[in-house]
């Protein structure tokens, strides 16, 4: 649905409490409406977060068990803004342990299964927040994006997902994974909404040091779907490694659409070398700032407390009963890669890595308004199918999205065809805090595609 | 595969891993551990890879932006919770206080 | 003294008199109910992020400024990560690769010596929560963990237990002039941690032992001393001094093993990726520079200058500023500097110890005590009424009211005290014989009848030229 069909909070509750048999979409649900403001950009909108969005007085777990009982003390910033535009909260959605993976299989709650073939994953680590919008029950919902865990599944479940500039949206109350790269996002059914749901979102939170001054337009006012003269970058390097040949296909004929709209399309590559290091520094510096971010799950505060003789075995009693087996391991990993005599062949080596990756992505939008790739190689895996990579290797047509966290850049999925009933999607990257003009081309690409506002209802 | 799996064994005992889990204040049972050390073969790798990427006089990227900022905050009292919501969620609390069994210092 | 060559280096660690914590606007308390100055952030809750306090980096500038530190503008922290149940995030925000100054130093004295001792750096970061061991259990409470803390490190410039002890008083002394911090060793706004070696080989430093925690500058130069002895008993024996950290048992005054270093423990530091790095405006710093309240030594040459001090007097009092500051008071109404210093550093000061009582509760104005001064000064009253009036003014009353209750007022009029001397004559021939017979005596006896007379009121001086004048008539 689109924003702007209204929809009451009691519609949209019942919706949601009667999708969760066949979605397992949602960690919690409101009973009640919570005040909110009556008029603004969103009055009267019901909203699902993601349950690392801390919400004052409810619930929010990160569908992690150590968080199981953790109603926090106050308000994520984005929550106050959400409330004084009018939205609602209707419920805490599902995602991937802490945000730590990327096929919402990990969370507390179980697996996310897609509208569109509930044996398959909704992707992660955002995947409650992609299928609530998807199957069309709610027009808005706030997710985060560290590693493409907005885009990723927005790609599965064949919705918007917007990852805008890194510090554009204040993450304070927003429970991390990876400082440095962790960016609040959103899923909307088409770029109108996308534009708007910005302009609520966005702005400097002196709550969090990173927050931009960077102004905030009038997105969705501003909105321009006119590509003539616009150029856009086609990033070769990834889509030639895409081996399936509709989604290929699909592209191709975007291309064509988007030159018959006047786009001049330019080819982008990048070494593949330097592609095949985005994983690797991804997994490193992931690992390492979650290993530290998360040092405060402890049981003592706040939290899942297991007994124990002494403080230190309090907290390794509750630590080992509160993370899952996959979670653990990544803090080993993280944790060994920050030891002194470890950081310059490790997380010191990622981070200077990541320095020359940003600059040679930086040097890819020197010409361009924007740059398109297939957003994910292969269709939503099936859930038996799919686990959670742990190290093993895999295509950088994977991973190529994680570039926008590593340089912080604006970057949003869009819906791009289907194939046999399951969608695939399109990635555009513009510069950063561009997001006017990401928004620009987005809409240019949606008359392309003509599957703005297009949800799969699931019918229990 | 099989020559890589040798050297982390070697290199990586149980032992080791457990001690690493433990000073993360959690434990690893043995099929954790063993699941660990396939993940380690590839960190390793890694490493390598790592080391084959010239980074001669290039500074770590810590920050995706890295203009300095010059906000600091005004040194004013605003928020500060009430000792009920502070401890709300703490699991043992006495007496006004958070509650652990005895620390040995 | 030792025959091994002593080498010390001083960490110290010091609250930031601000209102807000570090990283937070929670207020900074002391003696607060136990968990009521805090916010998420200090509980170091999911989801939190550090914002950073303006008037911590102002402090720590100035504390940068009189150690004569050079201080980066551009402000940057890491993150230190160790679990503890008084660490709330389980990693502490400190400025580990870039401290805000560097290479400083301070000038101390002993036994009429000045010497520099290096500063390596001043770092700031904040401080854990405060934990209550009893039987039942550790109690914790957050009101302490957030509030801003600066690191001063020393280089290994100091060689003794006086040294140590004087590095300490001195750095205490700026920081407390400065407006830095309370500097209540105490009370914990001040934390000493000594790290000591003994070798008896000029170019080898020794093992190095680190006595953690010392709460008084006495127990720094105690806590040295003993070390130094425990050291050099065990290499005379030839045994080795293990790498450890101790504690000072104040009551056998001798250093307790607390642990044995085992290894260094490998604290990850990374740089803080929730704080961008802070470019501070030159302008500001230098405005925070410029106005810099003065330091120790430069009050101690402007008392001398101004008031005709002698040094000695001129440090005592600058030794504790608030005492400083009650005696410049007093200067302002009254212009004998070292007749305010004598009643300042004598009376008042055993006055203050008496009653347990710090100059920074002075319970009387320093109007009071110039008044005083001047009355006496003027002859208005006895140096000896002085003291009687000083108790009864340290009570809470103004001593020109006092003199007047209590009928002090010396009797300086001289019809009336003329009628008196006369009166006194007449009643004593025998005196006026004796007088006219050489012995001068008489006098004094004359005098004393006179003050009986006047019930103490006479002034001694007038009566004495009084009865002169009336002999030589008679």
């Amino acid at each position: 649905m689109k924003i702007h069909e209204q929809k009451s909070f009691q519609e949209a509750r019942d919706q949601l409490k009667e999708s969760q048999a066949a979605l397992n979409a949602l960690v919690s649900i409101y009973e009640e409406k919570e005040p909110s403001k009556s008029e603004g950009k969103l009055a009267g909108v019901p909203v699902v977060l993601k349950d690392n969005i801390n919400t004052k007085g409810h619930l929010t777990t990160a569908s992690s068990k150590i968080l199981e009982n953790y109603v926090p003390v106050y308000d994520a910033t984005i929550v106050k803004k959400l409330k004084e535009a009018g939205a609602s909260i209707v419920a805490k959605a599902s995602m991937d342990e802490l945000g730590m993976g990327g096929t919402n299989r990990n969370a507390l709650t179980g697996p996310v299964h897609n509208p569109y073939d509930l044996d398959r994953i909704s992707g992660g680590s955002s995947g409650g927040c992609a299928v609530v919008v998807a199957s069309g029950i709610v027009p808005l919902s706030i997710g985060t994006d560290t590693g493409d865990s907005i885009r990723k599944p927005a790609a599965y479940t064949g919705v918007v997902g917007v990852k805008p500039t890194y510090g554009r949206i204040s993450r304070y109350g927003i429970i991390p994974y990876a400082s440095s790269l962790d960016t609040v996002g959103y899923f909307t059914t088409n770029v109108a909404d996308a534009a708007l749901a910005l302009e609520v979102l966005a702005g400097r939170d002196d709550h969090d040091m990173t927050s931009s001054y960077e102004e905030v337009l009038e997105y969705s006012q501003l909105l321009n779907a006119d590509l003539e003269g616009k150029r856009i970058g086609i990033f070769k390097t990834v889509n030639e490694e895409v081996k399936d040949p509709i989604i290929k296909a699909g592209f191709e004929q975007l291309e064509e659409k988007l030159r018959a709209k006047g786009a001049i399309l330019v080819e982008k590559r990048m070494p593949e070398q330097y592609m095949n290091l985005i994983a690797p520094v991804y997994r490193t510096i992931a690992n390492a700032e979650a290993t530290a971010n998360h040092s405060n799950l402890d049981g003592i505060r706040f939290g899942r407390r297991e007994n124990g003789e002494s403080v230190d075995a309090v907290m390794t009693n509750s630590r080992t009963a509160g993370f899952s087996s996959y979670v653990r391991a990544r803090f080993v990993i993280g944790s060994y890669s920050l030891f002194e005599e470890n950081q310059d062949k490790l997380f010191r080596k990622a981070q200077k890595i990541r320095r020359l990756l940003v600059r040679a992505y930086a040097d890819l939008f020197k010409d361009i308004d924007g740059l398109l790739a297939i957003a994910a190689p292969t269709l939503a895996p099936k859930i038996k199918e799919s686990s959670d990579l742990r190290f093993q290797e895999a295509s950088f047509a994977e991973d190529h999205m994680q570039l926008g966290n590593f340089s912080g850049y604006p970057s949003m999925t869009l819906p791009l065809g289907f194939e046999d009933g399951l969608p695939f999607a399109v990635n555009l990257t513009c510069r950063p805090f561009e997001e006017e003009t990401m928004f620009d081309l987005a809409d240019g690409i949606e008359e392309c595609t003509g599957l703005a506002g297009q949800v799969k209802e699931v019918r229990a | 595969m099989d020559i890589e799996r040798g050297i982390i064994l070697e290199k990586f005992s149980n032992e080791y891993f457990k001690k690493l889990a433990n000073d993360l204040r959690f434990d690893l049972n043995d099929e954790e551990i063993e699941a660990l050390k396939r993940d380690f073969i590839e960190v390793e790798k890694q490493e390598r890879l790592f080391e084959s990427i010239d980074t001669d006089g290039i500074e770590p990227m810590v920050y995706p932006f890295e203009a300095p900022t010059v906000f600091l905050r005004e040194d004013q009292v605003e928020e500060v919770l009430s000792q009920k919501d502070a401890l709300e969620n703490a699991a043992d609390v006495r007496m006004g206080h958070v509650h652990v069994p005895k620390v040995v210092k | 003294m030792s025959q091994y060559d002593v080498t010390i280096g001083i960490e110290i660690h010091c609250e930031l008199k601000t209102k807000t914590k570090m990283f937070s606007s929670a207020p900074v308390s002391f003696g607060e109910v136990a968990n009521t100055s805090v916010n998420e952030i200090d509980l170091g809750h999911p989801g939190t992020l550090p914002c950073v306090n303006k008037e911590a980096v102002a402090l720590a500038i100035k504390a940068c400024t009189g150690t004569h530190c050079t201080i980066d503008p551009l402000v940057r922290f890491d993150r230190k990560n160790y679990y503890y149940s008084d660490l709330p995030k389980g990693f502490q925000i400190t400025q580990q690769f870039y401290p805000i100054g560097k290479d400083g130093y301070v000038e101390i004295e002993v036994d009429g010596e000045t010497k520099k001792v290096g500063l390596e750096r001043i770092h700031m970061e904040e401080d854990t929560a405060k934990q209550f061991h009893k039987e039942t259990g550790t109690y914790i409470d957050f009101n302490r963990a957030g509030v801003p803390l600066i690191e001063i490190v020393s280089k290994p410039d100091m060689h003794s237990a006086k040294e140590a002890a004087a590095y300490v008083e001195t750095l205490r002394k700026i920081l407390f002039y400065l407006n830095v911090s309370d500097v209540k060793m105490e009370e914990g706004s001040m934390r000493c941690d000594v790290n000591i070696s003994l070798s008896d080989d000029p170019e080898k430093l020794g093992t190095k032992v680190e006595v953690k925690n010392l709460n008084s500058i006495s127990n720094v130069q105690k806590a040295v001393q003993a070390e130094i002895e425990r050291q050099s008993a065990l290499l005379d024996a030839g045994e080795k001094v293990e790498q450890a950290t101790r504690r000072f048992d104040e009551a056998s005054k001798t250093t307790v093993l607390m642990r044995k270093k085992e290894g260094t423990v490998d604290y990850k530091y990374f740089p803080e990726p929730n704080i961008f790095p802070i470019q501070l405006d030159s302008a500001w710093i230098e405005s925070i520079q410029n106005s810099l309240e003065e330091l120790p030594d430069a009050r101690i040459e402007r008392f001398m200058d101004s008031f005709g001090l002698n040094e000695y007097d001129a440090s005592t009092l600058v030794a504790d500023r608030d005492m400083a500051d009650f005696y410049e008071e007093v200067m302002k109404t009254t212009k004998d500097g070292k007749k305010a210093a004598n009643w300042v550093l004598g009376d008042l000061s055993a006055w203050m110890n008496k009653h347990n009582r710090k100059f920074d509760a002075m319970p009387v104005p320093a109007s009071y005590l110039s008044s005083l001064i001047e009355v006496i000064q003027s002859g208005k009253i006895s140096g000896k009424q002085g003291k009687s009036v000083f108790e009864k003014m340290m009570e809470g009353k103004d001593p020109l009211q006092v003199i007047q209750e209590e009928g002090m007022e010396q009797m300086s009029d001289d019809s009336a005290l003329l009628a008196i001397v006369d009166s006194v004559l007449d009643a004593n021939p025998q005196s006026i014989a004796d007088y006219k017979n050489g012995k001068d005596r008489a006098i004094g006896f004359l005098v004393g009848q006179v003050m009986k007379a006047s019930k103490g009121k006479a002034n001694p001086k007038k009566t004495n030229e009084l009865i002169r004048e009336q002999l030589q008539k008679r």
